[in-house]
């Protein structure tokens, strides 16, 4: 909308007695929104159509002769809306007790409860009791397959779910079936929801109980979760979402909006992929020394020992970075190869990989990427070198034999034989679960998940993107930056990272491709880096 | 209360006056011979295509349904707008949509299968199951109810012998309640197929199934 010299690019109007002014073409639900006052909505979702069907954000204008919905009607010049008069909020409570005509009123068995929109305004505007006498039509529960469970005594008939599939997965599966009070989602018959790459997020876009995860049945109530803003590790994308957590699990992953990478959107693949962030039997403590002679030991003796010894270490050196994790890892890692007494023959990552792209054809920057991992830009951008075949196979062949100093971050070692390493003459393993290839390490350090540290990833956009802390972690593990760190300050004698900030400040300025970015400019919703410097 | 002046005529127009048959007003195209070719397009759709003889394994679509579901698809814009018709004409030729007849004509207009079932669900005019070579919708809405539309169902239901919505064991009937079918001056109206019988009362009933009988006998 360049400036055409016609019309201001805003218009001003009163909501509630209140001047407001918003750029032209906002609906009067955004208006209101902007000035903190929710109307209440069920068919209008800002990634979708707006039907304006469920006429419950219906609002007064002065002069329209009657309520009008406020999700399509564009704010005007002068215009005088009330969305709290006695007019709207009747026809509210009017339209909620519609609504509730049928509705099971099963808030107490519904995985719902506590987010829902119908529970949330009736709450809020319903009547105290209602005055239907009649029973109510009963429809039982539906599977349409894939993670999707339906509840059709739930359902409030917003079209949500089917204005998705058919706009933005592209892929229309779900459509109204029958009319009237008999109308329900639904599938065509025993075809369902099925290999969709995103029928997910029907789940979350539901406004009420009618749609729900099977994975999530009854698992949790939603006032015993916690919300940790996150990136989805399990590709590249880094789709913004939220770990919803309780008594230290991880119980479900949610989409985070961000415009700029995934939208109101996650794949399937993604949200599905969540257990192994509860996985027990991880590492919990440090231990040192090769085979039999293997002990534990805390945190201080351990690192104390591994100064001495890559001090004195003999040889070049080998890293092996891990694509799952945070740049300021990384970073850490290629560090203290450059302060090693051998120069670094080669530093490495690998990365699983998925056939194919799965892109979502409504909503085309979200893309499913073919690497399986969140931080495999980040690896590339910070030194390391891509190993294994296209398909994310083998790669650690010619460190296994590696002669001189190995140095292994993260997960890489699970699918490697016990002889990986036996002719290292410094062997140190930072991960999270023990494995065969670990026995020949000197140093088998315990470190965090993404989830139970915080940091940053690179996704394949060239975005920086931060996660925060969701998950205690296991006893003494301790993120990797910190481990790392601790040992490239005492070899440069300066102070170690005291927080993942810092450590990113000392990662932006060591590496031109984050120069210039701060911890506060990548912030929520993550910061580019410089073009040049990604494909550079 | 006076003697009822007027019986039952049977369909619309008749006002007993006349010696007329229903073929004489409306033509023997109208009143009994399946017109394959569907007739001028700017009358098809009003033309009944609930006929007595079915063919529910009949292909989609071939021969003069072929070239009629060609001239349907040409006078819409959109594959969405040729639905109603297409379907129409499924029904036409089958007697009753089934998923299988959904899936079909959603592959034929290249649209969802699961759009077309909602569309199909959504009108009450398609049948979703087989039905009797007669469609008996008795109108229960409020001036046919007023007028002992109750009686007249169930009498159809007696000389039937058939459960509401289910098909005689002859294959001859099913019996619906419809809602109102636009005929309030002349309760209780049914319609049957696409004919409509006005002021039916309880005593018309057999007379009624006789007439459908002796059709079904030549040979529909």
């Amino acid at each position: 909308m360049a400036d055409n010299g016609r019309k201001a690019e805003t218009v001003t109007l009163t909501i509630d007695g209140q001047e407001v002014t918003v750029p032209r073409g906002t609906s009067l639900l955004h208006a209101a929104e902007s000035m903190g006052t929710e109307v209440p909505h069920y068919c209008y979702h800002p990634g979708l159509s707006a039907p304006a069907q469920c006429r419950i954000c219906l609002v007064e204008v002065e002069g329209a002769p009657k309520l009008q919905p406020s999700c399509v009607t564009m704010a005007a010049d002068g215009q005088v809306v009330h969305t709290d008069s006695t007019a709207a909020k009747r026809m509210r409570q009017g339209v909620l007790e519609f609504y509730l005509v049928n509705h099971p009123l099963d808030c107490p068995i519904c995985d719902m409860s506590g987010e829902c929109k119908l529970q949330d305004y009736v709450f809020d505007e319903g009547r105290e009791q209602g005055r239907g006498r009649e029973p109510k039509r009963i429809f039982g529960r539906d599977d349409f397959g894939g993670d999707v469970l339906y509840y059709g005594d739930r359902c409030v008939m917003c079209t949500r779910c089917v204005r998705f599939m058919d706009e933005v997965a592209r892929d229309s599966r779900l459509t109204v079936v029958e009319r009237g009070s008999r109308a329900v989602i639904d599938t065509f018959f025993d075809r369902g929801l099925e290999g969709a790459a995103f029928a997910g997020n029907v789940v979350d876009i539901c406004p009420v109980g009618a749609l729900v995860s099977k994975d999530f049945l009854h698992k949790a109530r939603a006032w015993d979760l916690d919300h940790t803003p996150s990136i989805c590790p399990n590709c590249s994308h880094g789709c913004n979402i939220e770990l919803h957590t309780r008594d230290n699990l991880v119980q479900r992953l949610k989409p985070r909006e961000n415009q700029e990478v995934n939208g109101h959107w996650m794949c399937d693949y993604g949200r599905a992929n969540y257990e192994w962030m509860n996985r027990p039997g991880r590492l919990e403590a440090p231990s040192v020394g090769r085979g039999s002679d293997r002990r534990a030991a805390d945190w201080r003796e351990a690192l104390e020992l591994l100064f001495g010894r890559l001090s004195a270490a003999e040889g070049d050196v080998a890293l092996v970075g891990s694509a799952g994790c945070s740049n300021e890892a990384l970073a850490a890692l290629a560090a203290l190869g450059d302060e090693m007494p051998g120069r670094v023959a080669q530093s490495v990552f690998r990365s699983p990989r998925a056939p194919d792209e799965v892109p979502l054809p409504g909503f085309p920057l979200l893309v499913r990427r073919r690497d399986l991992v969140p931080n495999a830009d980040g690896a590339a951008l910070l030194g390391f070198e891509r190993a294994g075949s296209d398909d994310g196979e083998g790669g650690l062949e010619e460190v296994a034999e590696y002669g001189g100093v190995v140095i292994v971050l993260g997960d890489e070692l699970a699918d490697q034989g016990e002889d990986f390493g036996a002719n290292n003459s410094l062997f140190v393993y930072l991960g999270t679960f023990d494995s065969a290839a670990a026995a020949n390490a000197d140093f088998v350090l315990p470190i965090t998940t993404f989830a139970e540290e915080e940091g940053s990833f690179v996704n394949a956009q060239g975005r920086v993107q931060r996660f925060q802390q969701g998950l205690r972690p296991p006893d003494s593990a301790r993120p990797a930056w910190l481990v790392l760190g601790a040992l490239v300050a005492a070899l440069r004698g300066e102070e170690t990272p005291g927080s993942a900030p810092e450590a990113f400040a000392r990662l932006a300025a060591a590496h031109p491709a984050f120069e210039g970015l701060t911890w506060e400019a990548v912030g929520d919703r993550g910061a580019a880096l410089v073009a040049e410097a990604v494909h550079g | 209360m006076s003697e009822v002046r007027f019986r039952n005529p049977g369909w619309a127009g008749n006002t007993g006056e006349f010696d007329l048959s229903e073929a004489d007003v409306r033509g023997t195209e109208y009143v009994g011979e399946r017109m394959l070719d569907g007739g001028h397009p700017s009358v098809a759709p009003s033309l009944p295509y609930m006929f007595v003889r079915k063919e529910p394994d009949a292909p989609l679509f071939e021969g003069p349904y072929r070239e009629r579901f060609d001239k349907i698809r040409s006078r819409y814009p959109t594959a969405r707008a040729a639905l109603l018709p297409a379907l129409n004409l499924a029904q036409e030729l089958r007697g009753h949509i089934s998923p299988e007849t959904m899936d079909e004509v959603a592959g034929l207009l290249g649209l969802s299968d699961a759009y077309v079932r909602g569309v199909a669900t959504f009108y009450t005019m398609y049948n979703k199951r087989p039905v009797g070579r007669f469609l008996i919708q008795v109108c229960t809405n409020i001036s046919c109810n007023l007028c002992g539309a109750d009686d007249v169902l169930a009498a159809f239901l007696e000389h039937t012998g058939t459960e509401l919505g289910e098909t005689s064991s002859d294959g001859n009937f099913t019996v619906v309640e419809a809602e109102c079918l636009a005929a309030c001056g002349f309760p209780t109206c049914v319609q049957i197929n696409s004919r409509y019988f006005e002021d039916v009362s309880v005593d018309d009933v057999p007379a009624v199934l006789d007439r459908l009988k002796r059709e079904v006998n030549k040979g529909f």
